[in-house]
């Protein structure tokens, strides 16, 4: 069991650390790698079938730049993997897409993120039915602290998509199965999701998520708390859920973002240096800095 | 180094591990020293703690029993109802006094003179009269038959009887002159003397007469005024903490509202008081000396602490929480109404009890608000003058008559019982509110 406090560390922090570690490591890193790789990412960068395209994307810490201008389709039914190594602005990238961002104070945001042919960015888009539609799996598993069935009938609720009983009984029921947590806790709806294993609270949060039917699903390194076994499962889960939703996940095992991943975009301090198929980029990544990360020279 | 050098190089001197095996008994002294410090801490606040119950109790609980005399009254319907017509305001307002002082000249054949016969009169409390009139009131047929009736004995008589008034010493300098302790050991020889339970002092408002005061009359004071502080500073304590903690935005201004909100919780609780004089009665006009008044008044002082308390519970509720329920689109209210103030509640609630119980003990505002007046009634509610527990026992304490000693340490006693009380209902509130994790 996880305590509270640790989880107060996480997640809120995964961002924060992004901003920190890019902090220490600029003076050097910068230096010599950024300024040769800056400006053009190598790759196609483009989808042919887009549902989120984003544009010479910024992102800053205050003074502090994490993120620098990124461009990247999300495409429809695909599985977009984001790898690179600790503080490169990827799960700060992430956290764009539904405007997370905007919980963190002094965080800045430029360059445009088109979803349905209008910015997410905008002054007019309100963040509750964009995070609806582009919904958010944590690095570490955070269910409510209330019952499994609340902990799924929570989003639809609020959302107004289900009012009765039955209804979300219903929706409870098909979110847990689409997540593959159906069979083991059909008999305990009413038990504290937080009683759950570490993997299946991920993937009740995982099932939270689809309930509230989204297009697009956010997963922040979903299965680095998870051992083997319970990441399989999620894997092949992602896998299933390609077929209706778009994913982006952001991990740290390149072996996971081999297998799960039809596109992967290669970080690096805040530089998105490559994007390509997956297969193409474990096999033949073009850019330099692609190949040391994905022989394991550093990172 | 290469590494041939490493495996042929000798093996590190077995020298630190004797070093510190050298310094562990200092240690080990160190650890023991530390913890003999704590435990005498401990100790020595328990020891004052039971010193302070132990002198509470042994002065107080003789507060609980009260000397009662028995008298044979006869209810002469010639007396009290000279018409016959059973009418309840001829009945009210007949001669109680006189039957009493009948009884006990009838009692006393020897008392004779003016200044002897008041001397007797003395020896039974003023509320005899009362007591009598209550029970013709409440049943008239006993008139014109004897009732023997326990009626409590004048304070002086109750010192005695507890010990705390000396019988020797030359005559003009005790309360109880020759002839009353003659009296007394009559009427205790003849069985009419008896220490009961004593219910007036649960059941009645302040008087003049220790043998009559009550407290009950401070306590329903005290329960308005709780009741007026808690309906008004926990919403809005957590109503500030909640917009201040999660929605406010941070800049100069919020920071000026947080740095005087600190501020606030240190002020003296008297000049709370004056500012109460000054705005609630003086410039709104509320009556003096009503709870609803010192309710407002304890707001203000309870305030700062629940919103402080409050602000701390809701900074302890992890941000996943939030984020979990922000990621799936939850409005931003909606994540605090569900998620984070349910999981917040204990902690705010510790705090309004704490806040609540330095308001159950606050003096110093209401005496300003003119709380500390003498009132003999029950409050009837929330605009009525009423006084607190904690200014009726510095009412006492003030009092020069010997029974007010006991009567304060009682009082005091009932304070605390009243404090266990409302911690006690604080912590099944939190145990209900609480989530395990």
């Amino acid at each position: 069991m996880t305590t509270p406090s640790a989880s107060v560390q996480l997640d809120h922090g995964a961002a924060l650390r992004a901003a920190a570690a890019l902090q220490s490591a600029a003076p050097q890193g910068t230096a010599t790698v950024a300024r040769e790789s800056r400006g053009q990412t190598v790759g196609d960068v483009r989808s042919p079938n887009p549902r989120i395209r984003c544009s010479d994307v910024n992102v800053y810490y205050g003074e502090k730049q994490a993120v620098r201008n990124v461009n990247v389709d999300v495409g429809k039914n695909e599985v977009l993997a984001m790898i690179g190594p600790s503080g490169c602005g990827k799960t700060t990238f992430l956290r764009c897409l539904n405007r997370m961002n905007d919980t963190i104070a002094g965080c800045r945001v430029t360059g445009e993120i088109v979803m349905d042919e209008r910015d997410i960015n905008g002054r007019d888009v309100d963040v509750v039915p964009l995070r609806a539609q582009v919904s958010m799996v944590f690095q570490k598993p955070n269910p409510f602290p209330k019952s499994i069935w609340e902990n799924v009938a929570f989003g639809p609720r609020i959302h107004g998509i289900a009012r009765t009983r039955a209804d979300l009984d219903e929706i409870v029921e098909q979110s847990l199965q689409r997540a593959g947590l159906w069979d083991e806790v059909k008999d305990r709806l009413g038990e504290p999701g937080t009683g759950l294993s570490g993997g299946q609270q991920q993937r009740l949060c995982i099932a939270r998520s689809i309930a509230v039917q989204p297009e697009v699903i956010l997963m922040d390194e979903p299965c680095s708390a998870l051992d083997p076994i319970s990441t399989a499962r999620i894997e092949q889960l992602i896998d299933e859920l390609r077929e209706e939703y778009s994913i982006c996940i952001v991990t740290h095992s390149m072996q996971q973002a081999a297998r799960v991943s039809q596109r992967t975009a290669y970080f690096h301090l805040g530089d998105l240096i490559e994007v390509g198929d997956t297969k193409e980029i474990f096999t033949r990544p073009r850019h330099q800095l692609t190949e040391d990360y994905i022989t394991g020279r550093f990172g | 180094m290469t590494e041939a050098a490493v495996l042929t190089a000798p093996r590190p001197p077995r020298r630190n591990v004797e070093a510190i095996m050298a310094g562990m008994p200092r240690r080990r002294a160190a650890e023991r020293r530390f913890r003999l410090y704590g435990r005498l801490a401990i100790g020595l606040g328990l020891a004052f703690l039971v010193l302070l119950f132990a002198s509470i109790v042994s002065n107080g609980y003789t507060a609980f029993w009260q000397t009662h005399v028995r008298l044979d009254i006869p209810l002469e319907a010639a007396a009290l109802d000279p018409d016959g017509k059973r009418d309840p305001d001829a009945l009210r307002r007949a001669d109680y006094g006189g039957l009493v002082k009948q009884t006990l000249r009838g009692m006393f054949p020897d008392a004779t003179g003016r200044s002897e016969r008041i001397a007797l009169y003395g020896l039974v409390s003023n509320g005899a009269a009362f007591e009598i009139r209550d029970r013709v009131l409440a049943d008239p047929s006993l008139i014109g038959r004897t009732l023997s009736v326990w009626v409590p004995a004048d304070d002086d008589v109750d010192m005695l009887m507890k010990g705390n008034l000396e019988r020797a010493g030359p005559e003009k300098d005790r309360r109880l002159k020759d002839n009353q302790l003659r009296w007394i050991d009559q009427l205790a020889a003849d069985g009419r003397l008896e220490k009961r339970f004593n219910v007036d002092f649960f059941t009645r408002g302040d008087s003049r007469d220790p043998e009559l005061a009550g407290i009950w009359g401070a306590a329903v004071g005290s329960i308005y005024t709780l009741l007026v502080t808690l309906l008004l500073s926990f919403p809005l304590g957590v109503a500030a903490a909640v917009y201040l903690e999660e929605f406010a935005p941070r800049n100069r201004w919020t920071d000026l509202i947080e740095v005087n909100i600190n501020n606030l919780a240190a002020v003296p609780s008297i000049v709370f008081g004056l500012l109460g004089l000054a705005v609630f009665i003086n410039f709104f006009g509320l009556p003096r000396s009503a709870p609803v008044v010192g309710g407002l008044v304890l707001t203000l002082m309870t305030l700062p602490t629940i919103i402080i308390a409050s602000r701390a519970a809701l900074k302890s509720v992890p941000p996943s929480i939030r984020e979990a329920a922000l990621g799936i689109g939850a409005s931003p209210q909606q994540a605090m109404m569900y998620h984070v103030l349910p999981l917040a509640m204990p902690g705010m609630l510790t705090g309004t009890i704490i806040g609540m119980a330095q308001a159950l003990g606050e003096t110093a505002p209401l005496l300003m608000i003119g709380m500390v007046a003498f009132i003999a009634d029950i409050p009837g509610g929330a605009l009525d003058p009423a006084t607190a527990l904690p200014v009726q026992i510095y009412l006492w304490a003030d009092s020069p008559e010997r029974a007010y000693v006991e009567r304060t340490s009682a009082a005091i006693m009932m304070l605390l019982a009243f404090l266990i009380a409302m911690n006690l209902v604080a912590v099944l509130m939190r145990r209900r509110f609480e989530k395990r994790w």
